[in-house]
Parts: structure tokens; C-alpha cells; sequence
């Protein structure tokens, strides 16, 4: 068993030493009618040899973008990740470490995760952040948890553009809590402002995405004035890579910002692991989830960092927790911050401008095909959604035998949007990319009308 | 500003603090459409004025600077790292390997059934092992961490409760359990109910037997407990429990003592969670990712969280495996997409490297592991809970606090003797709690490195208790002021 050193040898020494006969006299405790006395059956054991070529035979019978001309997002991308991003994350150091409880042999990961909180300040102009969540999507629940806290209130209000996946963790996470949750209706693909106002009495937050599930950008302005104004919490759910060029959650007054860093240097990996983070303002500083790390010196004076502010979390204050979390995404957190510092100011600035110039000569490409019109008419950041002559099911089919994945299918998750496609553009898609979507597209619909 | 800032001295300065204006670590491809005037496209009034203010650096300064930091971190590779109920096990680099294959790492979570089914195909897999292995009927893999199992589960005892009439009001555990036990239950909207473990460090059955009745809508168990100690009077405890019609769930962070020895679902158990992270050999990176499934018997499967993965032997769909969504009774979904998939691939990997035998090898030599250590150590640090123990036992620092030397002190000690610490302070029951879990990949000569560190720092709380409040010495910082840290709080970079 290469995982395990001990020999037979080093087992009987130990037994003796221990002063037993045999391995199974150390379970003395556990009663014979409770011991598993058969073999379990699971498959193995294999060789490192044997094992490869097995995940490999299953790795092989999935398709990624690398096999297909893939435009698909929803909240995960396939965003290149840079090599140098990789190579940090692989490093045992960082890799094989556990959560920082002795700070003074945990250095580099609490550095990194100080690092990581300031670049989540930054991009979200917000004062402080934590050290991370499981996703975007458990982020947004913690964050309303965090208002409920905070104004003592049972009301949330999300807006109905919101990602799909994230309302249903938002919904189970407040389950079994007497909190009502109200979803703002949309017009034209935003959440709808008139009688918007009124849906915010009496919320503890309200919650809107931006650039949200369509890629459409939000009037965030006016939903955190509705906020406000009834006395509640705004969350903002943002995009990193957009904050390069979009105002911060903190330009437009958002009392705590929250959102999925995947798109940081992280492959889609079957969405997960994610990578969700949380911002807010010094007043929420202690209702935020989750480890924080601080900074501090020794008593020679050198600069270090520590956990803080721990009396918030589940190990100290059991059931008065602001959070059940413990186990965090410190590696995807640390994956982030090693790309947020390789792109710089002007890298990512850079690539969201780019992902803007892309996404647009795609939106017009594509609207150019007979038949085939934008949903909406707001302005989009990576995504957006095209309305088709004919079932998205059934031109997604089509177009999968050319190799050609256009999008997610909008009926899926909205009724009346069964002709919908959410098509996602990033950096790593050519123009010829997008032209060779188009043909096809316009081939597709051709051949269904003339059929 | 104090003086000590002024005299600060600085090992690494941040990501923020180096770099220089124009340099940059990444480049992207020309752009080959025309490009966007953002102003123009999105309108001003979406555009903010300054960027963010990212650091600039050149791609060999961002590799220096995190290798520089990742010099400064114990870490398993590199020698013992024993803190209890964490399992700090040797991760094997297949594992890793079979996370990176593109097949998994590159596939995007929407992508249809027909084009994923080697994903679905192992989630089903890997589900069906950790049943087998357990002996519960249904495991869902999508809680992304233990805590989140344990909300998932405590919502599937309250939907369980609900559908038999009232969801009931609290939920018991007892004072050992880990904190996260009674911080999930709460966001369950139960009420948490403490009961105080016996003398032997086992919960106290008549204690439970009066504090169960029909509020209780479960039983949190950790088994063995967080004493290292194996519950003999579980099967008593459950029929209490059940008696009750309350259910019994195991907080499996302690199942590494169990593979292939008890499968909880035997004895009674109804529900649980696993840690990937810790019993299944996936890396802890710093504290995350980890993933959390949660299993449970067939009387609840129903309310597991949505899509659950699937197979059609009929193939009448075109294809075998699928996600099935039509789950009306489910507690819903604790995790945007599928749960921490790749860390799913890294355990069904070391699943099948070490096959039946292997993993019944895994609980042996950690039980062995643990009481070599306990044997050896008794001596020279209190034992309050004498006896055979599991995968982990607990020492207190009693003895030596005598000498004004704490648990602490200790701890960070041993960081100068390079190995990790134990985890201190908890199981909370303990005073000065040292506990201990060497967990099975550790040889005999590690093991015995160990317990030198140990004797010596024993023999220094008596002959030189400085060397140890000093302590450490050899670590890239020395003892870090925590109170100040709370107090001065600095927890994003600011130029001064």
C-alpha cells in the first residue's frame, strides 16, 4: 500500500510498544456487534498505471471547449487561465496546507488570503472583504443572512434577473428561517423600477445582479435608492473581470458586495470548486461570514498576519456564529489573487475590453442572421441573449452535430423564453469564431424553414 | 500610529508594494474585431472613473513573490502536521493529476448529459462507493465543504419532521462536538441543545434519555467523538433516539477511523456527511476547497438536494447517465452547480487506488498510528480520557500550565522541532487541550520524531519554561499579537 509506511515489521513493534497482540485489540471500544465483518464493495485496488488509464477513459467521454466551438457561460467561463496560475496553486506549500491556525508557520497563505481580501476590496471599492465562500451563489445567501442580522427583518427582495442557480441556494438557505422571499419582477431583461419602491418596504435587502443572468447591465443606482430609502440592505451580486471597466459596487452606495471569482484563474470544472467573495463596509465588518485575515507584528516588530475577529465564527461562538462556514476556497481565493496581480491594472482593463468588443461584433453578427433578433435592447457586458426563429433546443441539437455549442437555453430557467439563447463571448474566442457561429446559425434556421 | 509600525520590519512586502507602473505579467492576443468605445457602447453613466487599483507586475516578480510566500508555510509534504479532527493525510499526486485532465477540469457545467457522461458516470460512482462504504442508500455530492453537509442534512431532518406532521424545535449535541454541529443546526432554524459528556468521555445515555423528546428532531453525533473515543454505547443511544422518533446524524469528520471497520448505517445511523477533504485524501489548500456529501437511508432520499446523477441502463434517452431534476421533495439546492467536482474526481481516484483492503488498512494504521503516540506521550502530558483510543486522543497541558507554560506555548514550540501543531484548545471539555491525530501516512520514524519533539519540550517546561513562552524561534515571524491585530484592525492593504 504505497500511501500507508508501516510494515508488518514496524506494526508489531508498534503493537508491542503499545502492549497488544494484534491490530484489532485497539478497538476495544467499538462493540463486536457494531464491527463491519465483510468486505466492502467498492472497485480497486488499482495501479497508478491502471487508475490513470481509467480516469482518462472517463475524462475522454466528456467534451470541453477544446473539442468544441463552445459559447457557453451562465455564471461559469472558460476564461483562459494563465499558466503562472496554475503553477502557484500547485505548490505543496500552499496546496497541501490546512486552514492558518498556527499564523506563525502559516505565512504564506495567510499573506496570500490578506493579499486576496484587499484585491476584493478594490475591485469593489467596498472597505473591507473576507477570506472567501463556497460560490457566488452561497455568497449571495450569506450576504442576505448578513442583512436579516443586521436590520432584524424577514423580507428579501431579489430581483428576478438574477442567476437562476442562485436563487435556488438563496431559497434553501432561508428555508427554514421565517423569512419570506419576494422575486422583483423584469422588464426588457432589468428588474423593473416602477412599484419597485413598494416591493422594498419592510426588507431586510434587496438583492440584484450586475451584469446579471442576460449579461445586461442593472440600474443598480435605483435599486439601492429603493433600498434606502425603505430602510433595508443592498447586495450586489458583480462580476470581477467587469469592475476593470464598470463603476464599483461602492460608486453606486452597495452595502455589501458579494459575487463568483471562478472567472479568476480558475477552470469551469463542472462548476466547481467556485469561488464566491464577499465586501462590505467597516459598519458590517463584524457580521461578515467566514475567516477575515489581519495584520499584525511579532515582538521584534515584524510585519504578520493572523486569523481576526474569530469571535464570530462557528468554532468560538457555536450557535451564535454569524456563519456556519469553515472550510472556505483558500486555493481558488489564492488562484485569483495570483491572476488579479499577473493581468495588473491594465490587463484586466485589457480583457474586459476586449470581452466587450467581442461580445458586441458577435451580438451584431448574429442579429444580422435572417430571422434572428436580440432579446433586449440594454446594454450587455459578456452575454448576451438572441431570440431564434426556431426552438433554442432545437438549433442547440443541430448545431452540436457541426461541433458548435451556441449558448444555454433561456427556456430552461424563464418560461416564454423557449426560442432564447444566452450566448457567452470572452477573450478566447476569435472572430472567426463568431463567424463560423453565425453561418451555421443562419444555415440551421434556413434549413428548418425550408423543411 | 505606535512606534513598533515605525520599527516594522517587513518580509515580504505585499503584491501591492511591488511591481511598477507599465509592467505587466499577462499579454492577450491582438484584438481582432474592432474595438468598442465603452462610452459610447455601454453609456457613461455605467463607467467608472479610475480603475481599479490593481499592482503592476512583470510575470517572474509574481512568481517570485508567491514563492516566496509559499516558503513560509508548513505544509503536508513536508513533515508531520497532526491537528486533530483535520486528518492532515499525505494527498497523493494522482489524484491531482486526474483533477487537471481536461475532461474534467475544462467541462463546463452546462454542457448536455450525452457530452458529459464520464463526469456523471463518476459522480454516480463515486456516490455509490461512499454509500457502500458507510452503509447509507443515497449520497448527494453537492454540498461543497462539511459545514454545508451538515445544513443539508439538518434541513432534511426538518423537511423529514414536516412531512410527518411538525418540524420540531431542537436538536442535541453534545458538548464535544465541533462548533460547526451547532452553527449549522441554527441555520436550520433549530434551537441547539447541549448535553455534557460522561467521566469516560462518552455521552451520558441516561443524561440523553431525558433530554430526548418529541422537540428533538435529531441526534448530532460525531463517532468516534472528538476525544478519539468510540461511542460503545452507540446502538443504546440511537434506540433512545429513535424511541423519540427523532433522527440520528453522524458528523462524519472522524470516519477515517471507521473505513472498511463500521459502517455507520448498520449501526442505526440515518444520516451523515463526509469530508472529501479529509477522510478521502483530497488537499485542504490553506483551508479550501473541500467538499461535504451528505448520505442518507432510503426513507430520506427523496429530500436529498437537486439533480441528483443518474443512470438509464435502458438508455432510453440515447445515453446512460443523467441528472435527475424531478425531485419534488428535495431541501433544494446548497450549491450553484454540482458541488466541488473536481475534488469528487480526486477522492474517487484514491477510492480506487486503495480498493477494500486498502481502505480497511487506512482505519488500522490510523487507529495504530494514534495510540503509538498516546502510548508514548502518557507519560509526559496528562491523558484525561486513559484507554484505547481511535484516529485521535486528546493530552492536556495541565501539568505543564503548572509551570506557566500553556497549551499554546506548546504548540507553537513544536513549530521550532518542524513539525505542525497539534489542534489546541479544543475539544472545549478538555483544559489545555492538545489533540492529536497523526492519521495513517506517517511512518514509525516520523511518528518517533514526534514524540521526541514532544518529550523535549516537556523536559524544557521544567528546566527551561523560556525556551517554550519564547516560542518560536526558527519560523519566519515570531509570536504574532493576535489581541492587537482584533484591536488595531488592518485587514486590507492601505499605503501609509
Amino acid at each position: 500500500m504505497p500511501y500507508v509506511p508501516n510494515t508488518d515489521r514496524d506494526r508489531d513493534e508498534m503493537l508491542a510498544s503499545i502492549g497488544v497482540a494484534s491490530v484489532d485489540e485497539l478497538f476495544p471500544g467499538v462493540p463486536a456487534d457494531v464491527r463491519f465483518r465483510g468486505v466492502l464493495d467498492v472497485p480497486g485496488p488499482l495501479s497508478e498505471i491502471e487508475v490513470d488509464r481509467h480516469v482518462r477513459s472517463l475524462a475522454g467521454r466528456n467534451k470541453t471547449a477544446r473539442d468544441t466551438l463552445s459559447f457557453l457561460g451562465a455564471g461559469v467561463y472558460a476564461h483562459a487561465v494563465p499558466s503562472v496560475v496554475r503553477h502557484v496553486t500547485s505548490m505543496p506549500q500552499f496546496s497541501t496546507a490546512y486552514t492558518p491556525y498556527q499564523a506563525e508557520a502559516s505565512q504564506g497563505t495567510l499573506q496570500s488570503i490578506y493579499e486576496f481580501q484587499t484585491l476584493v476590496a478594490r475591485l469593489t471599492g467596498l472597505e473591507v472583504a473576507n477570506a472567501s465562500l463556497y460560490d457566488g451563489a452561497s455568497a449571495v445567501a450569506e450576504a442576505a443572512l448578513l442583512a436579516i442580522g443586521a436590520t432584524r427583518r424577514g423580507r428579501i427582495v431579489v430581483a428576478s434577473t438574477v442567476s437562476p442557480q442562485v436563487r435556488a441556494v438563496l431559497s434553501t438557505y432561508l428555508s427554514a428561517l421565517d423569512v419570506e422571499i419576494i422575486e422583483a419582477p423584469a422588464e426588457d431583461g432589468l428588474t423593473a423600477i416602477p412599484g419597485f419602491d413598494r416591493l422594498c418596504e419592510g426588507a431586510a435587502a434587496v438583492i440584484v445582479q450586475h451584469p446579471n443572468f442576460f449579461g445586461l447591465l442593472e440600474p443598480v443606482g435605483e435599486v439601492v435608492h429603493a433600498a434606502k430609502a425603505a430602510g433595508g440592505l443592498s447586495i450586489a451580486s458583480v462580476d470581477p473581470i467587469a469592475l476593470a471597466v464598470l463603476k464599483s459596487p461602492a460608486d453606486y452606495g452597495v452595502d455589501v458586495a458579494v459575487g463568483e471569482g471562478q472567472s479568476l484563474g480558475s477552470p469551469p470544472g463542472f462548476g466547481g470548486p467556485l469561488l464566491g467573495f464577499m465586501a462590505t463596509t467597516r459598519k458590517h465588518l463584524r457580521r461578515l461570514p467566514g475567516r477575515i485575515i489581519g495584520a499584525t507584528t511579532d515582538a521584534r516588530g515584524r510585519r504578520g498576519y493572523v486569523m481576526t475577529l474569530q469571535t464570530r465564527e462557528q468554532h468560538i461562538r457555536r450557535e451564535k456564529a454569524t456563519s456556519n462556514i469553515c472550510t472556505n476556497q483558500a486555493l481558488v481565493a489564492l488562484a485569483a489573487a495570483v491572476y488579479l496581480s499577473l493581468l495588473g491594472r491594465e490587463g484586466l482593463r485589457e480583457l474586459a475590453v476586449q470581452i466587450v468588443s467581442k461580445s458586441h461584433y458577435a451580438a451584431s453578427a448574429l442579429a444580422r442572421v435572417e430571422g434572428v433578433k436580440l432579446r433586449f435592447g440594454g446594454p450587455f457586458f459578456r452575454e448576451f441573449v438572441l431570440e431564434l426563429p426556431v426552438s433554442a433546443t432545437v438549433a442547440k441539437e443541430e448545431l452540436s452535430r457541426a461541433g458548435i455549442w451556441p449558448g444555454v437555453s433561456c427556456g430552461c430557467y424563464y418560461d416564454g423564453m423557449e426560442n432564447c439563447l444566452l450566448v457567452s463571448v470572452t477573450e478566447r474566442h476569435t472572430k472567426d469564431d463568431v463567424d463560423t457561429l453565425a453561418s451555421a446559425l443562419e444555415a440551421v434556421i434556413v434549413e428548418r424553414r425550408g423543411s | 500610529m505606535s512606534v513598533e509600525v515605525a520599527r516594522e520590519v517587513v518580509l515580504e512586502p505585499t503584491i501591492f508594494e511591488e511591481g511598477r507602473e507599465g509592467r505587466r505579467g499577462y499579454a492577450l492576443p491582438p484584438l481582432d474585431v474592432p474595438e468598442i468605445d465603452l462610452e459610447e457602447v455601454l453609456g457613461p453613466g455605467f463607467l467608472r472613473e479610475a480603475p481599479p487599483s490593481l499592482p503592476d507586475l512583470s510575470e517572474p516578480e509574481v512568481v517570485r513573490h508567491f514563492t516566496r510566500l509559499a516558503e513560509m508555510n508548513h505544509h503536508v509534504d513536508r513533515a508531520i502536521y497532526p491537528l486533530g479532527s483535520c486528518t492532515m493525510k499525505y494527498n497523493p499526486k494522482i489524484n491531482e493529476e486526474a483533477a487537471a485532465l481536461e475532461g474534467f477540469a475544462g467541462l463546463h457545467p452546462e454542457t448536455d448529459a450525452r457530452d458529459c457522461q464520464g463526469a456523471i458516470a463518476l459522480m454516480h460512482g463515486l456516490a455509490r462507493m461512499l454509500a457502500e462504504i458507510s452503509g447509507m442508500d443515497a449520497v448527494s455530492l453537492e454540498p461543497p465543504a462539511g459545514a454545508s453537509g451538515e445544513l443539508a442534512g439538518m434541513l432534511i431532518a426538518r423537511a423529514y419532521h414536516r412531512d410527518r406532521g411538525r418540524p420540531r424545535s431542537k436538536v442535541i449535541v453534545p458538548d464535544s462536538a465541533h462548533g460547526t454541529n451547532p452553527a449549522s443546526l441554527t441555520l436550520a432554524g433549530y434551537e441547539a441543545v447541549e448535553i455534557a459528556s460522561g467521566p469516560d468521555g462518552r455521552i451520558d445515555v441516561d443524561a440523553l434519555a431525558a433530554t430526548v423528546d418529541d422537540e428533538v428532531a435529531a441526534v448530532m453525533l460525531t463517532n468516534p467523538n472528538t476525544l478519539g473515543v468510540y461511542e460503545s454505547r452507540v446502538r443504546e443511544i440511537i434506540d433512545v433516539v429513535h424511541g423519540a422518533g427523532a433522527l440520528v446524524y453522524l458528523d462524519g469528520a472522524n470516519l477515517n477511523a471507521s473505513l472498511g471497520v463500521v459502517r455507520p448505517g448498520d449501526v442505526g445511523f440515518d444520516l451523515m456527511h463526509y469530508n472529501l477533504h479529509k477522510t478521502f485524501s483530497s488537499p485542504h489548500g490553506g483551508g479550501g476547497p473541500g467538499s461535504g456529501p451528505v448520505g442518507v437511508k432510503a426513507f430520506l432520499a427523496d429530500y436529498l438536494p437537486w439533480p441528483m446523477p443518474a443512470r438509464d441502463e435502458t438508455e432510453s434517452r440515447g445515453y446512460e447517465y443523467y441528472f435527475d431534476y424531478d425531485r419534488p421533495k428535495s431541501i433544494g439546492k446548497v450549491h450553484g452547480w454540482f458541488g466541488n467536482f473536481l475534488v469528487a474526481v480526486k477522492a474517487y481516484t484514491y477510492i480506487l487506488r486503495l480498493g477494500p483492503d486498502g481502505l480497511r488498512r487506512v482505519a488500522e494504521n490510523a487507529v495504530l498510528n494514534a495510540n503509538y503516540l498516546q502510548e508514548k506521550l502518557k507519560d509526559d502530558y496528562e491523558l484525561p480520557y486513559a484507554g484505547r483510543c481511535q484516529h485521535e486522543f486528546v493530552l492536556s497541558a495541565t501539568r505543564q500550565k503548572e509551570k506557566g507554560v500553556r497549551a499554546l506555548d506548546v504548540a507553537k514550540r513544536l513549530l521550532d522541532y518542524g513539525a505542525h501543531a497539534p489542534t489546541i484548545y479544543f475539544p472545549l471539555i478538555v483544559k489545555e487541550a492538545l489533540m492529536i491525530e497523526p492519521t495513517e501516512t506517517e511512518s514509525k520514524a516520523s511518528l518517533d520524531r514526534f514524540v521526541e519533539a514532544m518529550r523535549a519540550i516537556a523536559r524544557e517546561c521544567e528546566t527551561a519554561p523560556d525556551l517554550v513562552l519564547g516560542a518560536p524561534t526558527t519560523t519566519p515571524v515570531g509570536r504574532l499579537d493576535e489581541v492587537r491585530a482584533a484591536k488595531d484592525l488592518d485587514v486590507c492593504w492601505e499605503r501609509s
